[in-house]
Formats: structure tokens, C-alpha cells, sequence
């Protein structure tokens, strides 16, 4: 009795077991025949602080509540943790798991699409009614992205990096906002002060952002003394490092730059801190919740040559995904339809729908206007398959060696160029 | 008496368990073995291929590979260190009574039982060079002038980490250490009252010898965990700055999620065999221990 008792315990594990790992695979429909039975989507996003997650909670709710077809979304939030969220996309995309849907990063394209993991979207962006609310550039940056004739993303929005200062500080240190790349560097130096008159420096100058994600304004300096992303070892590239390097040597930026990541920076900036940031408009609601109307912004100014890094974001279907159709309908609801207006009246965040740009919320907001401003000098950093190991790891740890003296400005910048373009 | 002999009952029942074992341990390590021999980076995969011993030859000319090796030894070294040198204090210190013993026990499991990740960010605040406690009672206590970013100098940041690894790791010993304290026979301590021997005698000639297993299996899972932890580190720094607080599986784990596989494949390879190193000489001595 007992060997039949734990056969069949045994038997009914293994069944379990078997049956656990199988695919539902009868979950199945597609679009265009409306059935009683929804179809499911799978969105992954990540959002910047909790409005932001309700928001795009609030713009699945509103799709699924809105569309004729059935479709439901579940929108799935994952942390960005600079740049962490796409390797988690990655690793759940390779073990075939994952979204059918996902808000992207067109650095990670090439990763992607490498490894067949997209699906293409010309035929249904030919077909779509609203293609073009979006002006044909986008879709060419698209293309670039992931170096084909194909578009496998579709855009969203865009974040143009810009400065945030303080303008009570910059009365009270008698300094005018900065219009030349030289400017500029003067205006940190002048603002980093002693206030409280106990020799000690309470307000820096300039919030320097060391850590991931840091290589954004990094590339401005680079640009502000006439080089470029293409050749890190050229003379005007290796000055603008220098610049940078000694906003750090002179004590112009707080001593725990090399490891400023993006709370750090946002937290000194509010708190009095620092005097200067560089970041997108997505933290403007923020920044005018906690300092009011003092907060303000202006485009990184010219130099040798002008430059800021575009942020952006689109989403993407993956290939895997069995009603692209329906997949689709949800990506385009976020890029011109209701979507696109919430999500970016929420973030706000520069919209890539003509329709949405031109209502007044948009016309009449400063940090847009100089995102704006921004727009005909920002770029993005070369896309290659080395992109994401230098932005996580060489990027920070070689700069925070050049902030602290253990290489040169030219040694630092031979190893990030070795680091990008492999020579 | 006579053992019934199970057939093949004792297979079966153990087949589920070994079957997971096999799925979920030994073949992705067989696979580790494989990508060691390969060029498997997924950035690349139209070259993903063996490539012979070319991935072992990279690293042992990757000076970041021993860097982050020999740091390994600091952080296992002065971590387990100190971790059971502390925890054999708690132990000792929760093994006499005292009113309110139960709740000091309770509390002093806080760091054990609180997640990796979240000790990482906790203490990464504590540490903040603007904003962190840390600095800010130092200052309170005339310690310090101006507040130190502990853990974006390349001087600071990895004691940083090592102290935070062995607040985490003192309950462990400490819970472990007082289980093997209170399977000590007190008659023991009697006689050697009785005998005159003092505190110290009590301690070297009793204690310690009675702890002696435990000490050493403790030890050797701390010393293993602690080479293998990458929770701690990478949220507080992710190795950085300047790969200062970068240990081996800190640099493995960096690799891996830049998605090089084959490359952290051989790192994470070497750092078993270092442990081998350590652990069967350890084994092996704790074994003839207990059968002498």
C-alpha cells in the first residue's frame, strides 16, 4: 500500500512538473476578427518616479477601456537602474520570455535585432493612417538605429539634455546665465561659494554626474572645445575632458562626482547643493514641485562647436509577439493617439506627434521651449555593439581614474576610445 | 539486524531531487565549461564559435583579472575575517543570560536576514558623501571638518564595502557559534573551575576545541559566499570608481550583463578553482580531524 502511495505521489510530481514547463499555447487569436475573447498584451516600461508609473497604468487602463478590439494591455513596470533595464529585457527576451511590447532605448537596437529579437514595423507604419503626425526624420533615425533599410522602432518621445540652474544663486553670486561655452565653465567657478562664511564650500557650481548614464553631458564638454564622439584622442577632445577634469580638481563640483548617478545629482540640485545640473525635462515636475519658481533652464552653450545628447524613447514590438496587429494598435495609441498626449503632459516630455506638439500645454512650458532650442544640435552616441559595456562599465570607471589623477585627460580618453571603437 | 535492502525504491524517490540538480546545476556549469572554449558574446553572435584556450590566454593577460583576484583575497581575507571574530564575541556574549536576551537575539539577526541589495543601497546612503549619517555624526563627534565621500575615493571605498559585508555576515557565525556553545557539556566548565583554570584556559582548552567543526564548516560557507557575493558590492558601487571596489565575481557579473558569456564563463571558472584551493585542503583536514 505504501509503494503504491509514494508511486503515485511520485507519478503526480512528475506530471506537475511536465505540465509546469509546457506553453499555453492555445491563448492565441488575431485582430481584425473582434472575439469575445481578449487578446493580451505585454507592455514593460519603466517610469522615473511613482506618477509617472500610475500615469502609464491610468494610459493602459484607458486603451483597453477605449479600443473596439478587445485588446488588453498590462503594462509591467521594471526599474531603469541606468541602463540595467535593457539587459533585463535581453535576458528574458533570450530565455523567450518577456513583453510583446516594450519601451526602448535606440542604444539596444543593434543588440536586439542581432539576435532576431524585433519585429519589423514598416508594413504597418505604410498602412497607418497617422504616419505622418510624425515627422520623417524620426523614422530615419530609426533606421539608423538599427542599421537597416527597416524601422523596428517606433518612436515615442524625446528628452533634450539641457542645463537647470538656480536663478536666486546666480543673483546672488552676480553671474548671468551663460551664452559661450567659456562662460559657462567661469559661471561654475563662480557660483561654487562659501555662504555660511566657515571656509568651507557649501555651494558647488556645477552638479557633475560621474557615474552611468554621465557620459550624456560629459559629451557636451567635448564638443564645447571643438571635438567630436567620432575621435575621443583628437586635441579639442582631449581639452574638453580636461575642462571636465578640473571642474573636479578645482572643487567646482561636489567631491562625490565620480559617483553622482542620477538621484545624486537631482537630490544635490534640490537641496541647494549645486548650483547647475544637466538633465531632461522628465525631472522638471519634480524639480518645480521642490523649488518653485526657482528653477530655470538653458540650452549647454556653444563652443567650438554645440552639442547636447538626445535622450529618447520609443517602443517596440518583439518578434515573438503572436497578434502584432493588436501590438500595434497599442504602440501607435502611445505615439499619436490619447497616449502620447497624457504621457507627455505627465512627463513632459518632448512629443513626437505634431498634433500633441502644437496644443498649448506644450507652447507655453519653458523647459520645452529650451528642449526645443536644443533640438538642432542634439544627437546620440554611436550605436555599436560595444555601446553598452562602455556606457555601464569603461565610461564611469575611466573617468573617475582621470578625476582622481591616476590617468592624464589624453590616457583616459585613448582608453575610451579603445573602449567604443576597439583601437 | 538485518537492513532491508530498497531496490530500486531509493533511486526513484530520489529521482525528482536529482533531476533538479541536474537541470538547474549541472548542466549550466557543464555549459560554463563549454562557453569557457568559446566566443560567445551575445553583442556578436555571427561569432559565436570555439576558439580553443583563447578566452584563458585573454584573461590571464587581463590585469584587471588579477587586480579584481587579488582584491578577491583582501575581501575574503578581512570580510570572513572579522565577520567570525565578532560573531565568536555576540555568540559568546548571547550564550550567558541576561534579561532581555531573547529580544538582543532577535535584533542582532537584523543584518543576516535583511536582503543583499537592500543592505547595499542602505548603506550606500550611509556612506553618501553629502547627505550620509555617517559623515554627518563624525562631524557631530569633531572626528572629521569636512564630510569624506567614502565611496567615491579609490582610498575609502573599499573598506567601505568590507565593513558592510561583515555587519551582514556577523549573525551568521554568531547564530551558528551559539547552537555549538550550548552543546557544550557544563560539567566541563565545572572541572576546569575546580581545576583553577582561568578564563583564557577555559576558552583555548574548552571552548574553542568543542567549536571546532562547527568553526570550520562555518568558515568555509562564509569564505565561499562571501568570494561569490556580488549583491553588496555592485549596489553600492558597482565596482567602481576606477574598478577600486571591483572583486572577481563583482568583474564576472560586469561582463556577463555586457554579455560577453564566454569571457565571464572563464573568469567565473578560475575563481571555482581558487575555491577548490581552499576548500578541499580544508575539507580534507576537517574530515581527518574527526576521524582521529
Amino acid at each position: 500500500m505504501k509503494r503504491i502511495l509514494v508511486f503515485a505521489v511520485i507519478s503526480v510530481l512528475c506530471l506537475l512538473m511536465v505540465t509546469g514547463c509546457k506553453k499555453k499555447d492555445d491563448e492565441s487569436s488575431t485582430i481584425g476578427n473582434v472575439t469575445d475573447k481578449p487578446i493580451n498584451i505585454t507592455h514593460w516600461f519603466w517610469a522615473d518616479n511613482p506618477d509617472y508609473s500610475a500615469k502609464m497604468q491610468q494610459i493602459a487602463t484607458d486603451f483597453n477601456n477605449s479600443n473596439n478590439m478587445n485588446i488588453k494591455v498590462s503594462a509591467q513596470e521594471y526599474p531603469w537602474e541606468g541602463g540595467g533595464y535593457s539587459e533585463t529585457l535581453f535576458t528574458a527576451a533570450m530565455g523567450g520570455g518577456g513583453p510583446d511590447t516594450a519601451a526602448w532605448k535606440l542604444t539596444s537596437t543593434p543588440l536586439f535585432k542581432a539576435n532576431n529579437l524585433l519585429a519589423v514595423l514598416d508594413s504597418y507604419i505604410d498602412k497607418w493612417d497617422d504616419k505622418d503626425d510624425i515627422e520623417s526624420n524620426l523614422y530615419e533615425v530609426m533606421k539608423t538605429a538599427g542599421g537597416s533599410d527597416s524601422i523596428y522602432v517606433m518612436p515615442w518621445n524625446t528628452q533634450i539634455l539641457y542645463v537647470y540652474y538656480r536663478p536666486s544663486m546666480f543673483k546672488d553670486a552676480n553671474v548671468a546665465v551663460p551664452t559661450t561655452y567659456e562662460e559657462f565653465l567661469e559661471a561654475c567657478r563662480k557660483l561654487t561659494r562659501d555662504t555660511t562664511g566657515d571656509g568651507k564650500t557649501d555651494v558647488y557650481g556645477f552638479g557633475m554626474r560621474g557615474s552611468t548614464g554621465g557620459q550624456e553631458p560629459w559629451g557636451s564638454f567635448i564638443y564645447g572645445r571643438g571635438g567630436d564622439l567620432s575621435d575621443f584622442t583628437t586635441t579639442q577632445a582631449v581639452a574638453g575632458m580636461q575642462d571636465f577634469i578640473n571642474l573636479f580638481k578645482k572643487g567646482y563640483v561636489p567631491p562625490t562626482a565620480p559617483t553622482d548617478g542620477f538621484n545624486e545629482i537631482i537630490a544635490n540640485f534640490k537641496s541647494g547643493r549645486t548650483a547647475m545640473t544637466i538633465h531632461h525635462i522628465g525631472s522638471s515636475s519634480g524639480m518645480v514641485e521642490s523649488l518653485g519658481d526657482d528653477v530655470d533652464a538653458f540650452p549647454f552653450p556653444a563652443g567650438e562647436k554645440q552639442w547636447t545628447s538626445m535622450g529618447d524613447t520609443e517602443n517596440v514590438i518583439f518578434e515573438k509577439c503572436d497578434n502584432k496587429d493588436a501590438a500595434f494598435q497599442w504602440v501607435a495609441y502611445l505615439a499619436t493617439g490619447k497616449g502620447q498626449e497624457e504621457w507627455c503632459k505627465t512627463t513632459g516630455n518632448v512629443p513626437v506627434s505634431k498634433r500633441v506638439q502644437a496644443l498649448p500645454e506644450f507652447q507655453e512650458n519653458k523647459f520645452m521651449k529650451v528642449s526645443i532650442k536644443g533640438a538642432p544640435y542634439a544627437g546620440i552616441f554611436p550605436i555599436l555593439d560595444t555601446t553598452t559595456e562602455w556606457i555601464s562599465t569603461i565610461w564611469p570607471n575611466t573617468t573617475a581614474a582621470a578625476l582622481a589623477g591616476n590617468k592624464t585627460a589624453a590616457q583616459a580618453m585613448q582608453e575610451l576610445q579603445k573602449g567604443l571603437y576597439g583601437s | 539486524m538485518h537492513q532491508r535492502k530498497g531496490g530500486f525504491w531509493p533511486y526513484l524517490l530520489l529521482a525528482p531531487a536529482l533531476l533538479v540538480v541536474l537541470a538547474v546545476v549541472l548542466i549550466p556549469a557543464i555549459n560554463a565549461v563549454f562557453m569557457s572554449f568559446q566566443s560567445y558574446d551575445l553583442r556578436r553572435p555571427s561569432q559565436i564559435g570555439f576558439i580553443g584556450f583563447d578566452n584563458y590566454v585573454a584573461v590571464m593577460k587581463d590585469t584587471l583579472f588579477w587586480q579584481s583576484l587579488l582584491r578577491t583575497v583582501y575581501w575574503v581575507v578581512f570580510g570572513v575575517g572579522f565577520q567570525f571574530v565578532f560573531g565568536f564575541c555576540l555568540a559568546l556574549i548571547l550564550n550567558k543570560s541576561f534579561r532581555g536576551r531573547g529580544v538582543v537575539r532577535s535584533i542582532s539577526l537584523i543584518p543576516w536576514v535583511t536582503p543583499g541589495v537592500l543592505i547595499g543601497l542602505m548603506w550606500r546612503w550611509i556612506y553618501d558623501g553629502s547627505f550620509g549619517v555617517l559623515n554627518d555624526i563624525l562631524m557631530k563627534l569633531n572626528l572629521i571638518e569636512d564630510p569624506i565621500a567614502f565611496l567615491a575615493r579609490q582610498d575609502t571605498v573599499f573598506p567601505a564595502v568590507v565593513v558592510t559585508i561583515i555587519w551582514q555576515g556577523i549573525p551568521f557565525f554568531a547564530l551558528m557559534l551559539l547552537a555549538g556553545l550550548q552543546g557544550v557539556p557544563g560539567e566541563l566548565y565545572e572541572a576546569a573551575d575546580i581545576d583553577g583554570a582561568n578564563v583564557f584556559q577555559k576558552f583555548f582548552r574548552i571552548t574553542v576545541p568543542s567549536l571546532q567543526n562547527t568553526i570550520y564548516v562555518t568558515t568555509l560557507l562564509r569564505i565561499i559566499w562571501v568570494a561569490n557575493s556580488v549583491d553588496v558590492i555592485f549596489n553600492m558601487t558597482g565596482g567602481g570608481p576606477a574598478y577600486a571596489s571591483q572583486t572577481l565575481s563583482v568583474y564576472v557579473f560586469n561582463k556577463a550583463n555586457s554579455l560577453n558569456l564566454g569571457y565571464a564563463s572563464t573568469m567565473s571558472l578560475l575563481l571555482t578553482a581558487v575555491l577548490l584551493l581552499v576548500a578541499v585542503p580544508y575539507l580534507r583536514n576537517l574530515f581527518k580531524n574527526q576521524e582521529a
